[in-house]
């Protein structure tokens, strides 16, 4: 016989020893390396090669000063808002229906025509979007063609084709999550307002919808989130026009070589991200209070 | 009763839109891939395999494909073996905070990833490094150890542990419970997050954006360098070969694990 207790105290060490590789990697070259970044973003150089370093605020006094930051974080913000909105506008039917169908073969199908998108990497379908909305795009040859327009109107090289790019990128995250929100609503609930007398479009907006809200605030705030740190699809769709702050992070730190000020944007880019992951986690928390009852 | 009939094949009408939106462009790329044209152009003119051709014979899209699949094959050795460990401590290790352990494993998928290359880049150049092979492939580690933590979790979670208490009361040892109980009932699991680890790998970009140097280029950077300045279909062709690639990794996740069981995660 073995001694339960023993087994126990042997497992647990044996739990440290398992956990140690993961957790070291994660905290020398995860942890370390964010707050190395927050650290250098409130320092006058770097602190191992240089030794007259002193604190300084001047980074961050730099981006309120000067109206061309402020900008680039109020087109950054734009375009996440813009692209969250329409990704909700497309993702809600799809995800409604594939949560509602009773066929399996059109939920497996439906999911592998959402998911598929995803596994395709982001700089093939930046340029899939490239192919057809550039002056010389499948949209503008065509409408040439047909002879509806002499030359070609600008489709990409701004916040649109930016938007219409992310919203085609990002939809299949807020699908997903929406999903399984709209699946897991108790149909109950829309039946008793049915046979209570509540047309199909009432019961919708008062029963459905509302229920829906974790998943619509979770799904929206996800896209959100991607899109505001997207690098690709910004810069190769807005022609290197439209400047938005992951853009910017990588100037100051790749040209500019300002580890300073990089380091103080992506502090920002940090704490936004942080802010949404806290809100993330409200809804989806509401959501499992809402399932709970 | 015709009203709502009508309702329902609006609304289907309108799904099939929506996903032709989604899958479209993939469409249009394939498409490109086996055109003859010299540019862009639309209706395509003539099927070719030149820009196959191209692709499989330059060597910096070769060099940069290569480079891209040795990377992803040892992010995935290493982030399977070492997530599915830290997933069994997790779990079953009785390890004080596993729910904060977990949430700090999972944060490379909450915060933007361009982040991680940022601070992994700025770390690099500080310890003075520099960067190598090896500071590309830990930063590639750390963006896949979630996914494999992920899926892995999930299923230990949903996980019987009588067979293994079973399995030692015959007098298994620890090593033994866990090659041949264990494991074969966390397979999927391990199978899914690797195969999510193989493709977030092998099309990383933020990550490599930072940590890329000449003569060290992954297929990602090297596809968007190449769109810089040119846009001839090349970068078609080697799409369809990526999205043949991603594809056989769907369907070996259908058919291994079912993508149902991935939607629940």
């Amino acid at each position: 016989m073995v001694d339960p207790g023993r087994v126990r105290r042997r497992f647990s060490w044996g739990g440290y020893l398992l956990l140690a590789p993961s957790l070291l990697l994660f905290l020398v070259f995860f942890i370390l390396p964010l707050a190395v970044m927050a650290l250098i973003s409130v320092l006058t150089g770097n602190p191992v090669t240089e030794t007259e370093v002193s604190f300084t605020l001047g980074n961050y006094g730099k981006l309120t000063k000067d109206i061309f930051y402020l900008d680039v974080l109020l087109v950054t913000f734009r375009i996440g808002f813009y692209t969250a909105a329409a990704a909700l506008l497309i993702g809600y039917p799809l995800a409604f229906q594939m949560a509602r169908t009773r066929s399996k073969t059109i939920r497996t199908l439906m999911l592998m025509a959402v998911l598929s998108p995803m596994l395709i990497g982001i700089v093939v379908r930046t340029y899939a979007w490239m192919t057809i909305l550039s002056d010389q795009g499948v949209v503008n040859s065509t409408l040439m063609e047909w002879g509806w327009i002499a030359k070609p109107i600008h489709l990409m090289y701004n916040e649109f084709g930016i938007c219409l790019a992310l919203v085609h990128i990002l939809t299949p995250f807020l699908i997903l999550t929406l999903t399984g929100v709209i699946g897991r609503i108790d149909l109950s609930l829309e039946e008793a307002a049915r046979n209570l007398g509540a047309s199909k479009a009432r019961t919708f907006w008062e029963v459905t919808l509302p229920l829906s809200m974790p998943g619509i605030m979770a799904g929206s705030l996800l896209v959100f989130a991607l899109a505001i740190s997207s690098y690709v699809t910004p810069i190769l769709m807005g022609g290197f026009s439209v400047i938005t702050l992951p853009i910017l992070i990588y100037q100051q730190i790749s040209g500019v070589f300002d580890f300073g000020l990089g380091g103080a944007l992506g502090f920002i880019l940090l704490l936004v991200s942080l802010v949404i992951v806290i809100l993330y986690h409200r809804a989806m928390s509401r959501l499992s209070r809402v399932a709970g009852v | 009763m015709k009203a709502v009939n009508w309702g329902r094949i609006v609304f289907r009408g309108l799904n099939i839109l929506l996903i032709a939106f989604l899958l479209l462009p993939i469409v249009i790329v394939i498409l490109f891939a086996f055109n003859s044209a010299e540019f862009i152009v639309f209706p395509p003119e003539g099927f070719s395999l030149r820009w196959f051709d191209k692709f499989f014979t330059d060597p910096d899209f070769m060099g940069a494909f290569f480079l891209s699949l040795k990377l992803a094959l040892i992010t995935v050795v290493i982030a399977t073996v070492i997530g599915t460990m830290a997933a069994m401590a997790i779990v079953r290790g009785r390890i004080p905070g596993a729910r904060f352990l977990t949430a700090v494993f999972l944060s490379p998928l909450m915060l933007p990833a361009i982040l991680t290359g940022l601070a992994l880049f700025q770390f690099y150049v500080i310890i003075e490094t520099g960067r190598t092979f090896w500071g590309l492939l830990v930063g590639h580690i750390v963006v896949t150890i979630p996914y494999v933590i992920r899926t892995s979790t999930t299923v230990l979670y949903n996980f019987d542990t009588s067979i293994e208490e079973a399995a030692q009361n015959l007098g298994a040892g620890p090593l033994a419970v866990f090659w041949y109980v264990t494991l074969p009932l966390i397979r999927p699991g391990v199978i899914a997050g690797s195969i999510f680890a193989f493709i977030v790998s092998f099309d990383q970009f933020p990550v490599s954006l930072f940590l890329v140097k000449p003569g060290q280029i992954t297929f990602p950077i090297h596809l968007f360098n190449y769109l810089k300045y040119a846009f001839d279909p090349t970068v078609a062709a080697a799409a369809t070969v990526t999205i043949a690639m991603s594809m056989s990794m769907v369907l070996l996740l259908e058919f291994t694990v079912g993508l149902q069981e991935y939607v629940k995660l």
